[in-house]
């Protein structure tokens, strides 16, 4: 009897544990938010955090972006010890090479590109749905607007790196990228997509739909953005040396010819937030080997007495040496691992609009040029005003003004004067461009 | 009076006469367990030189009418010693029968709820008895009793930090992005062995933004299980032997059992090891002079160097961090014993070990309490539980890019620098680097705490039993849960935490995980016997299981004065990772056996999982085998040398998941300057992805001689991994960097030799031998996508890469003659091949044994000694053998290389160590025999070691090493690691 019931009892288990054994839940992803959740049903909490991806997404890797033009052009040495290839492949050491499968391209250029692609997906959402409900047309305008200037830039970034070797535009389809453009074709359509932006941004009405960070005061409307738009816009067309156009988008820029807005301008913002990210181009001034910025000793020796923007470096209390190469000086553009990096500035577009004149109205140059030197507590300019040599002036004053920002090995690189950057080794070489990135496939 | 006895006999005659002439004789009797005292279920019971024969039930009583007496009965079950018995008399007989000690008579799993005598096993199980496991020493957790043991597998141990944290690979490399490590399961409980990050990160940057892989170097959870309480390991090596795992079980299966008490007296035993460990290998210093030293830190550097030469204060900062010896102490105590009717084993194990660096050191306790109990004669229960707390500090070090870890610290830290602290204990910044690491050293803490309970419990009914057939249910369930405490305290103090040194003003990063696994079970077996010894043995049944993980890591800095809560701090962060699966599945299996001379089996396991794009889909992973005893064909005479003669061939697939998370694509959440927003994880997911099929086909031969004092195994493998999951690069312009794909096949073969010999067995002396070898070769077979480099840090340095003809473990490089991809071949992860030794000798009272271990061949990517090379400390720096030109030292030669060729940070990991080494002493017990009444039973002496002798020829602290952890295939790169240690311990044991 008792072996009966015992056994009716286990066998009920068995068949309770087999009805069990059927089903199986299905999980969606537990830990982030998946992509496809927006395709239905954008709203406008979603597209604030969507924009807040992209002014996260625009400062990854910025830190390496900056150091592969500040160390190949030649302004500042970045030394780390746990990574020997700031200082051997950047820097050309010997037989070394700017390797294609390396982080000091792919990174960056990743980092870039997943930019275009958090804006390609927001353009996405909002054309395949409707979303009317949501935002108005003026209102979608204007996040077009704003979101088509990001990429641009984010662009243009890429092609700087890689120069003659080019970048693909198109990408907004993953499975079916366009085609690598040279370097004059990228900037065509870079700037081409700027002026699509620019007239998103004229019909964007009064205001976005979404807020920015502290960086876009002054721009955080489309009709000002439009002026920060233009500003990038005038930058690449000096970079494809149409002067003309370059005071023409200087004329609807936030271009101020005054020394006390030099710092005008829309800036990425840092903070110290566990989500957020710390200003990569800080680095205290007795900072170790293990990871510092040394000012090339050049840029101290090669500058005029009383250049104030030598504020820009700070000396330290001992030299440092690492891979056979000493300096005193510690890059100090940021005075904070918290200060913001400028996107594009004032002062930017004062040198841009100097540039220009030198072609079109050399005394408006120079008078530009002035304006750059009294504000550095320099006197006025005293040499000749042939062409040569207020480019040679003008590259001067960008050096000095833009030191650190990105600039220097592009100009060098634009007038062609390479080979004029300082050799800091026997045996070291400096580099044009860097090849595209293995994963590529080119 | 007399005539009445005489027709009263007369009368019993005739009453007994038909039983006589219709047959006859009714025996009857039990068998049992002679070292148990268990009941024996289902023995072959047959009468020599008949056909006649019966089994005996599920609680071991047979009946048997034989013709007449006296005759010959021969009882017989798998994994114990036939016995034929004379019977003169029909009084019932207990027969007590006497496990099998010989290897070839041990019982090997076959499937979920059976097991199978290995002399039939048609798979190279390997096992490990609890003597092999922690006999000879004990090991400083479970998976380090496996180096050498068997062919098979590559044990690797990630660095020395205490705790644990090492890599099983069984044949080969089983994924390329997914597990590799086998599923380990203990009295049918599922165990999870996860490596869970401390959020180190924050510190070391060591994954510099954001890049998924791990480098903080967290042990893995198999160190919870205590060695002392197993009895024994089984390894199912491939999918031939593990399809009965199904979608789990492609990296194959340890199954592990504890011990069990034995009905009658209780035996008490306890032990104490103590002992120490130390450094295997230090690097060195370089020999530094003035020039030398001028030369590579300039003027400042000399002046200083020769200031601290004349004042006698060079200090060898390596000696001076891991010179410390690490006190360890293990103590056991257990006792078992119990009734026929319940038996039980209970154990309490505390280990204490110091690591080599000050502050490091790793403390366990675990319990546990097994119980058996028959409530009734047909119904059988189970209980298996365990409890254990450890601790560990596992120090701060591994790759970094801040310049923080202790290791790489190091490699920047000359003997002229002054970094003790003053009389105050304050501590002076280190001037060549981010941080001074003896202040590293005593002011972080790096601890894991982990809180677990393993419950097992499997109740075996009788449903029903005849003649010739049985019907067994068998119901399991097991529970696994933990809690995981990570801490990780950095404080303001620290060189690199001060802002005016760009830190964070202290940090700490405490993670909290809680892990809950279940698994569920129901078989039932029926066996099935004819008449002419062809046996039949069904089963079929359901499984279940379900995982469920939670983490939060919550990290903070800016930490408030001495404050190392969270809460006191300026920024905190919070990082939850969830991770939920259920699996459910089903089983059935038939087996054949003929007289023992043919034994086949055909199974299927159907399993569904949570975690395959379609969750409710099935998928089917079969398995046949056969093995064939020649030996029973009678065609050698009963004095033949010849002992067994098997050939055996096994198929079986297997399954292994996508990664947790392959299967979408996501954001991230972030912020800037205060504004939330998401930004895409650069890995793209995949709905559709499929879980990767291993196909196995082995087969092989086992052969014994003289009475299996000598045997003789061999097996050969193949096998091929389907819809391998890839995380292929993908072009980066496309906003993502890399895809989950199923995207190729890879191709494992080897060859596993193995050798057991007893040459000596005398009463005074016995001689044990084995030595076992191994060999696997890998390829990638078929690639869907581009060729790609992964794991390491970049072709200039060395790096993997996936290439269709190629093995999937290749290390290449830049180099000076590259190949049509552009990259030069420099080695290969994977050995050569890998050879075991193991040895007993025990002369009276004397037992010694060691286990050598050889791996040959196998290659490193060592970028420890550029770290060194980098600032001039290597102590090489100045040899000058490697520059072909013999112009330039090591040192400036290695880095003249650095983006030329990676071809000298590629470096040959062979290695050979005596793993294991115990020597000990049983005291002869007339010496205690009068002490205690009498009743100690047994005291042992004894000194054992681990890792006592190392030779290899590498230029870092060890060839076994990954700064990447366990998982992926991409072990075997060296980026300043805590150094692996050796263990000396003494011991005492007493059995009462």
């Amino acid at each position: 009897m008792m072996k009966n019931t015992l056994t009716k009892i286990f066998i009920l288990f068995f068949l309770i544990s087999g009805f069990q054994a059927c089903d199986v839940e299905e999980f969606s992803d537990l830990n982030n938010p998946e992509v496809d959740a927006f395709r239905d049903n954008l709203t406008r909490g979603d597209l604030q955090d969507l924009v807040g991806g992209v002014l996260y997404s625009m400062r990854v890797r910025l830190g390496t972006y900056y150091d592969d033009l500040g160390v190949i052009g030649r302004e500042y040495w970045r030394f780390s010890s746990s990574d020997p290839r700031f200082t051997a492949d950047l820097l050309g050491k010997e037989n070394a090479v700017l390797d294609n499968n390396t982080f000091y391209i792919t990174n960056p250029w990743a980092a870039r590109y997943r930019t275009v692609k958090n804006v390609n997906l927001i353009l996405e959402f909002i054309d395949g749905q409707d979303v009317s409900a949501q935002f108005t047309d003026l209102e979608i305008s204007a996040t077009k607007g704003f979101l088509k200037t990001v990429k641009a830039y984010e662009l243009l970034l890429n092609l700087n790196l890689t120069y003659q070797n080019g970048i693909r535009v198109d990408v907004a389809d993953e499975n079916n990228l366009g085609p690598f453009l040279g370097y004059d074709a990228a900037l065509s359509a870079i700037r081409a997509l700027l002026d699509e932006a620019a007239a998103d941004l004229q019909n964007g009405g009064d205001s976005y739909p979404f807020t920015l960070t502290s960086g876009f005061a002054g721009f955080s409307s489309p009709g000002s953005f439009l002026e920060a738009n233009k500003a990038i816009a005038a930058r690449v067309a000096a970079y494809q040396e149409d002067f003309p156009a370059v005071l023409d988008y200087l004329e609807d820029s936030f271009l101020t010819l005054d020394a006390s807005m030099l710092d005008e301008g829309i800036y990425y913002n840092f903070s110290a937030d566990q989500t957020d990210i710390l200003n990569p181009m800080f680095f205290p001034v007795e900072a170790s080997t293990a990871g510092a910025r040394i000012v090339q000793p050049d840029f101290v020796t090669d500058a005029e007495e009383g250049d104030e923007r030598l504020n820009k470096i700070a000396q330290r209390s001992e030299s440092l040496t690492f891979d056979f190469l000493t300096g005193d000086y510690a890059v100090f553009r940021y005075t904070s691992n918290i200060d913001a990096i400028p996107i594009i500035r004032n002062e930017e577009l004062i040198l841009l609009y100097a540039e220009a004149n030198i072609y079109q109205n050399p005394s408006e140059a120079v008078a530009a040029l002035n304006l750059i030197r009294n504000s550095a507590g320099l006197d006025d300019y005293d040499g000749d005003s042939s062409e040569a040599s207020l480019i040679d002036e003008m590259l001067m004053q960008r050096r000095y003004s833009l030191f650190a920002e990105g600039h220097r090995w592009l100009d060098v690189r634009r007038y062609d004067r390479l080979d004029e950057l300082p050799i800091d080794r026997e045996g070291d070489d400096v580099f044009e461009q860097f090849p595209i990135p293995l994963t590529e496939n080119q | 009076m007399r005539q009445f006895c005489l027709i009263s006999l007369r009368l019993i005659l005739f009453l007994l006469t038909p039983v006589v002439l219709c047959a006859q004789e009714v025996l009857e009797g039990k068998t049992i367990n002679e070292a148990t005292g268990e009941v024996v279920p289902f023995v072959n019971v047959i009468e020599k030189g008949t056909t006649n024969g019966t089994t005996s039930d599920f609680d071991g009583n047979y009946s048997i009418s034989v013709a007449s007496l006296p005759t010959t009965l021969v009882f017989s079950y798998l994994g114990f010693e036939t016995q034929e018995i004379r019977v003169t008399s029909n009084s019932p007989m207990t027969i007590q029968f006497v496990q099998s000690s010989a290897t070839l008579d041990e019982v090997v799993v076959t499937g979920l709820a059976t097991s199978v005598k290995r002399a039939n096993a048609a798979n190279a199980v390997s096992s490990l008895s609890a003597s092999e496991i922690s006999g000879r020493t004990p090991p400083p957790t479970l998976d380090g009793a496996l180096y050498g043991k068997f062919a098979g597998a590559t044990v690797s141990a990630n660095s020395g930090a205490p705790g644990g944290g090492l890599s099983v690979k069984l044949r080969g490399a089983t994924s390329i992005q997914g597990n590799t490590q086998p599923l380990y399961i203990i009295d049918g409980v599922y165990i999870d062995n996860s490596s869970i990050a401390a959020g180190l990160n924050i510190v070391s940057a060591a994954a510099a933004g954001g890049s998924a892989s791990n480098q903080d170097n967290p042990s893995n959870r198999i160190a919870d299980i205590n060695p002392e309480d197993i009895a024994n390991i089984e390894i199912l090596k491939g999918a031939s032997a593990a399809a009965i795992y199904g979608s789990r079980a492609a990296a194959g299966v340890v199954i592990i059992t504890t011990k069990k008490g034995k009905a009658g007296e209780t035996i008490f035993n306890f032990s104490q090891a103590t002992g120490w460990t130390e450094v295997n290998n230090l690097l060195g210093l370089r020999d530094y002079n003035e020039q030398r030293v001028r030369d590579s830190f300039g003027d400042d550097a000399a002046v200083s160097f020769l200031e601290a030469q004349q004042e006698g204060r060079l200090v060898d900062y390596e000696k001076e961090i891991f010179g410390e010896k690490g006190l360890i102490s293990i103590t056991n105590f257990s006792m078992s014993g119990g009734s026929e009717k319940t038996r039980f084993y209970t154990g309490i194990t505390h280990n204490d070990e110091e690591g080599i660096v000050k502050g490091t050191g790793y403390k366990k306790t675990s319990l546990r309490l097994n119980l058996d109990h028959r409530p009734t004669d047909f119904i059988k229960l189970g209980l298996s539980s365990s409890y254990a707390h450890s601790s560990a500090n596992r120090g701060f070090f591994n790759n970094d890019n801040s310049g923080t870890t202790i290791g790489v610290t190091l490699t920047g830290t000359t003997p002229w620098l002054e970094l003790f602290p003053n009389e105050d204990g304050v501590y002076p910044d280190n001037p060549a680097g981010a941080s001074n690491p003896l202040q590293t050293r005593d002011q972080v803490r790096n601890n894991e705490t982990v809180n677990r309970f393993i419950v097992g419990g499997t109740a075996n009914v009788d449903l029903y039993t005849a003649e010739s057939s049985n019907l067994e249910l068998i119901l399991r369930g097991g529970l696994d849960f933990y809690g995981l405490k990570t801490r990780a305290i950095f404080p303001k103090s620290l060189q690199f935490q001060k802002p005016s040194n760009g830190g964070l003003n202290g940090v700490a990063v405490q993670g909290d995980t809680q892990n809950k696994n279940y698994n569920l079970s129901a078989f039932l077996v029926h066996n099935y016997f004819t008449g002419n010894d062809l046996n039949f043995r069904t089963q079929a049944g359901v499984t279940r299981e379900n995982f469920d993980r939670n983490t939060q890591l919550i990290s903070a800095t800016g930490l408030v004065a001495s404050e190392t809560n969270v809460d006191q701090a300026a920024n905190t962060g919070v990082n939850q990772t969830r991770l939920l699966q259920e699996d459910s599945g089903f089983f059935v299996q038939e087996e054949v056996n003929f007289q023992d001379k043919v034994i086949a089996t055909v199974g299927l396991r159907g399993d569904k999982s949570s975690n395959n794009g379609d969750a409710n889909e099935l998928y089917y992973y079969p398995k046949a085998s056969v093995a064939v005893n020649l030996n029973e064909f009678g065609f050698w005479n009963e004095n033949s040398p010849w002992s067994q003669f098997k050939l055996r061939a096994a198929y079986g697939e297997a399954g292994n998941f996508p990664p947790f998370g392959a299967l979408f694509t996501s954001y991230n959440t972030f912020s800037t300057d205060g504004l939330l927003g998401i930004s895409l994880i650069g890995v793209r997911g995949d709905r559709d992805l499929e879980s990767e099929r291993q196909k196995e086909l082995e087969f092989g031969t086992d052969v014994s001689f003289f009475n299996n004092r000598l045997n003789f195994s061999a097996t050969y493998y193949i096998k091929t991994i389907e819809n391998l999951i890839l995380q292929a690069s993908l072009e980066p312009s496309t906003g993502f960097t890399s895809e989950f794909v199923n995207a190729g096949e890879l191709r494992n073969r080897g060859i596993e030799l193995t050798l057991d010999a007893v040459p000596v067995a005398t009463e005074d002396f016995t001689w044990n031998l084995g030595v076992n070898f191994y060999k696997n070769t890998s390829e990638i077979t078929r690639l869907d996508v581009d060729p790609f480099n992964i794991g390491a840090f970049g072709a200039t340095l060395g790096t993997f890469r996936i290439e269709e003809g190629s093995s999937a473990t290749q290390i290449v490089g830049i180099g000076p003659n590259p190949g049509e991809n552009g990259f030069q071949k420099f080695g290969d992860a994977e050995p050569d091949f890998q050879m075991g030794f193991n040895s007993q000798l025990i002369y009276k009272n004397f037992d010694l044994s060691f286990v050598w271990q050889w791996k040959n061949g196998g290659e490193n990517v060592n970028l420890t000694t550029l770290l060194t090379d980098l600032n001039g400390t290597s102590h090489d720096y100045d040899t000058v053998d490697l520059d072909p030109d013999g112009q330039v030292g090591n040192g400036p030669y290695r880095v003249s290389q650095l983006g030329s060729s990676a071809e000298v940070f590629v470096e040959d990991a062979s290695y050979l160590r005596m793993r294991e080494l115990g020597l000990y002493y049983n005291i002869p017990a007339e010496v205690y025999d009068d002490f205690l009444n009498g009743s100690i039973d047994n005291i042992k002496l004894g000194f054992s070691g681990t890792n006592l002798i190392n030779i290899f020829d590498y230029n870092s602290y060890d060839p076994e090493v990954s700064n990447f952890g366990a998982n992926g295939i991409f072990t075997g790169v060296d980026v300043t690691p805590f150094p692996s240690s050796k263990r000396f311990l003494f011991h005492l044991a007493v059995n009462f």
